[in-house]
């Protein structure tokens, strides 16, 4: 096979289905981030709305007072408390807390940072966004 | 700026934004959600100048953080010299165009111009 046959480009990269749950936190903090990054450009726009004074606020809040915006909401929540518990952890472990002490590579060539402890703080992190998404979800329909 | 200089500015942007939003989500929290964003009410809390400085704040420190980490994830994408030279002039041209933008919002309300 040459090098070229065996090139899967991005596809590759963006394979949820190896090197387990870090590639699926890899990629939730790259969406969720991307998802909260649009959110607070549209949340910079929707404020902007004040200057039209009360007739234009009120009409924005009309709009954004919806259930599928209120859906939006806590998906927003989710992912703002996933990326939050999700950077903290990378950040832990780009300082060395939590990945172990250095060891001479053996067989299997386990990487000693994909630990249990990390592997605790991703499922935390998804565990965490779902509540917090329920609890908006309550707040935000319990009006 | 070196890479390492960057992801630094990263990290303590994004924890001191994690401390600042808590408190602008808690000030929706202090009475009834709708309540909290009635017109008038928002519009006091604009006129609060604490609380103005620290939306100034968030603004800042969320388009840095956010047009960064958008920036690393472009990079991740595809490499070359013009290509990292435009995503990294665009990004930063974004983030000044949102600050500008949002700035310009709570110097307004702030000072009475609505």
């Amino acid at each position: 096979m040459t090098q070229d046959e065996n090139k899967e480009g991005v596809g590759g990269m963006i394979n949820p289905r190896r090197y387990g749950i870090e590639r699926v936190a890899y990629w939730l903090m790259r969406l969720s981030g991307l998802g909260l990054l649009a959110y607070f450009i549209g949340h910079i726009y929707e404020t902007s709305n004040i200057l039209r004074g009360q007739v234009g606020w009120t009409e924005l809040l009309e709009m954004t007072s919806t259930p599928f915006f209120h859906i939006i909401l806590s998906i927003v929540i989710a992912m703002c408390v996933f990326h939050t518990v999700n950077g903290i952890r990378v950040m832990l472990g780009h300082g060395g807390i939590g990945v172990g002490k250095p060891s001479r590579p053996d067989y299997p060539y386990d990487p000693a940072s994909q630990n249990y402890r990390h592997k605790i703080g991703i499922y935390s992190a998804i565990v965490l966004a779902a509540v917090a998404m329920m609890y908006g979800l309550a707040v935000l329909f319990g009006e | 700026m070196r890479e390492s200089t960057i992801m630094k500015i990263h990290y303590g942007t994004a924890l001191a934004a994690v401390a600042l939003v808590a408190v602008h989500i808690l000030m929706r929290l202090t009475m009834n959600f709708a309540e909290s964003l009635e017109y008038e009410t928002v519009l006091a809390n604009y006129k609060f100048i604490p609380y103005a400085l620290m939306l100034e704040l968030i603004l800042i420190l969320l388009s840095v953080h956010g047009f960064n980490g958008l920036r690393v994830i472009l990079l991740e994408l595809k490499q070359g010299r013009t290509y990292e030279k435009a995503v990294s002039y665009g990004c930063l041209a974004a983030m000044v165009g949102l600050i500008a933008y949002g700035s310009r919002t709570i110097i307004m309300v702030n000072m009475g111009m609505v």
